[in-house]
């Protein structure tokens, strides 16, 4: 097998990818069961395509090219601007949802504008940045084709200790809010009316959500980070009727589906993030296979 | 019943206004941004124990007068009180509990019935706090009360509307609430599960001892066994026992809905023992009536 090939003849240049892919597809499917029941993929694709509004701004400001230090930097500014694009959807469709009709709408179209505006920009600037940097002389920003759908194989181990950091920070706050985060979610109005703080929590949960897909952006890229924080909860919920088997469902998922997937972009050649991506999807049509057959 | 106990011990000592538990004193309410008044110097008071219906058409400031009692909303005007408390002051004390329409909820959550009941004490804890065998008897002692007992594992979103709504009633009861709030507690709910619902008010009555605070649109909830009845159309009409609910004050308190669909009409509501007009069919069965026109 190559897998086993690539990983024990090659010192941890492999083992660093391998790790950083399972700790980003754990996260996402921690934080998958909340963004599945709370309907915030949507949110998801908004933050993820933020962050390359992000990239762009942070390149053309010369940050994050070449050193550790910038890459951290980098990342802060992405979590910046993921963040804010977070609470400025769900700020821009709560006020559109307050004059037009149906607040799915309001948020639909809020995720729309941000989405295209940053995509658009960031865009605009990576561009900017590109020409600048090689009529300076100085190296030339990372490929556009893995800042959209992630380059794993350059990842190392500063990019797995975040990575491990932001799934153990998220997991706990996530476990430690676990009884009103619940309320909040299932019922907001009843949560309100019992002495929840419903709107302190919604916002909790998309900063955790942001920052989790900013991170994983850095492996997984733009396009297919979100695919992770959906994937994951969706085949989970097929296969528990129990909110904590589908956490531990949608933890097992994640964690098959990194593996299939490294091993499947080993043995095949393929990108790391859309061969976990495809993995997780494989899984997600086995599940409903398995509740169709049982079904009939 | 063991359940309640804490709670009302607890609020024993404070100063209540006349005896009531619940009172509302010359509330007034006006939506940011909103021209109207939702509420015009509302005031009322409900006794401990008792059973106050509150009848009203849509848009009439029944749902602002819920949301003011369980204290998310804050009058503009006015006062209102829980058990001698602050509306603020209660919701963190879950001395009201709110039981919500069906459709407020997640149904397509992963969560048991046991743990929806059991969703109003599991809010108040976090991280390392856990439930213990005093809240599983709590939620099973509630599930008991309003006779859902069989129901404690079936997924809440399988639940039939009369279901949903005993597991929300008994979830207030297991909170150690001692004011519950219903919200249109008949829609979405059959006829045998609207008579389940008129015989589970009596029992929360004989072995709670709840006060209660229905606000419907609907006169089939108010009439599950309320002892008063306040009309509210913006502002209070009306409140007296259920039998002082006549046609000609339905009429009145329902008018604008009654506009709203046939355009202004004249209501011309009254006892059929004081009728002489042949053409009404008073006494007929309704398949025999005819109206005016065919006269």
């Amino acid at each position: 097998m190559r897998t086993i090939e690539f990983l024990t003849q090659n010192g941890a240049a492999y083992w660093w990818p391998v790790l950083a892919a399972l700790l980003t597809t754990l996260l996402g499917g921690v934080l998958s069961v909340a963004v599945v029941l709370k309907r915030l993929a949507f949110i998801g694709q908004g933050v993820s395509h933020a962050a390359f509004g992000g990239v762009g701004l942070a390149l053309l400001a010369g940050v994050g090219v070449g050193s550790a230090a910038g890459d951290l930097v980098l990342l802060l500014v992405l979590i910046v601007f993921g963040v804010g694009a977070a609470l400025g959807i769900d700020l821009l469709a709560r006020s559109r949802s307050a004059r037009g009709p149906g607040a799915a709408g309001g948020a639909d179209t809020a995720i729309g504008i941000v989405l295209a505006v940053s995509m658009a920009m960031g865009f605009v600037l990576y561009r900017l940045a590109a020409r600048e940097a090689v009529a300076g002389g100085r190296p030339a920003p990372p490929g556009i084709e893995s800042v959209l759908f992630g380059d794993i194989l350059s990842v190392g181990p500063i990019d797995v200790l975040i990575a491990g950091a932001t799934l153990v920070a998220v997991a706990g706050v996530l476990w430690w809010y676990r009884g009103p985060l619940v309320f909040a979610g299932f019922e907001p109005e009843a949560a309100e009316a019992f002495g929840v703080r419903v709107r302190a929590l919604e916002r909790l949960l998309l900063v955790l959500a942001a920052v989790a897909i900013v991170v994983a952006v850095r492996t997984a890229g733009v396009v297919l980070a979100s695919a992770i924080f959906v994937l994951p909860a969706a085949t989970a919920l097929r296969l528990s009727n129990r909110l904590s088997g589908v956490m531990v469902w949608s933890l097992a998922v994640a964690a098959l589906g990194a593996i299939g997937g490294v091993v499947l972009s080993f043995e095949a050649g393929w990108s790391t993030g859309p061969s976990i991506v495809l993995a997780l999807g494989a899984a997600y049509g086995a599940a409903r296979v398995w509740n169709a057959l049982r079904a009939g | 019943m063991a359940v309640n106990t804490n709670k009302q011990s607890m609020h024993e000592g404070v100063p209540r206004d006349g005896g009531s538990e619940v009172v509302f004193d010359s509330v007034s309410f006006t939506y940011p941004g909103a021209g109207e008044r939702a509420l015009t110097d509302v005031s009322i008071g409900v006794r401990a124990g008792e059973h106050l219906g509150i009848v009203g058409p849509n848009g009439g400031g029944k749902s602002t007068l819920l949301k003011l009692l369980v204290g998310v909303l804050v009058p503009a005007a006015g006062r209102v009180s829980v058990a001698g408390c602050e509306p603020g002051v209660a919701r963190r004390e879950r001395l009201v509990g709110y039981v919500p329409q069906r459709s407020e909820a997640g149904l397509d959550w992963p969560i048991s019935v046991r743990r929806a009941v059991a969703l109003p004490l599991a809010a108040g804890r976090t991280g390392f706090t856990r439930g213990g065998a005093e809240e599983r008897a709590r939620v099973d002692e509630a599930l008991g009360v309003v006779g859902i007992t069989d129901l404690g594992e079936r997924r809440i979103g399988t639940l039939s509307g009369g279901q949903f709504q005993r597991a929300m009633i008994a979830r207030a009861v297991a909170s150690g609430a001692s004011v519950l709030a219903l919200d249109e507690p008949t829609v979405g709910v059959d006829a045998e599960g609207q008579q389940r619902f008129a015989d589970l008010m009596r029992r929360l009555r004989e072995r709670v001892g709840l006060t209660v605070v229905i606000v419907s649109h609907d006169l089939r909830a108010i009439a599950a066994g309320c002892d008063r009845v306040a009309c509210l159309a913006r502002t209070l009409h009306y409140h007296d026992a259920p039998s002082g609910l006549t046609p000609q004050v339905l009429a009145q308190v329902f008018r604008h809905d009654v506009e709203g669909v046939f355009g202004a009409v004249h209501i011309d509501a009254h006892e059929a023992a004081d009728c002489d007009d042949p053409s009404h069919g008073h006494g007929q069965p309704p398949g025999e009536l005819r109206g005016r026109g065919d006269a």
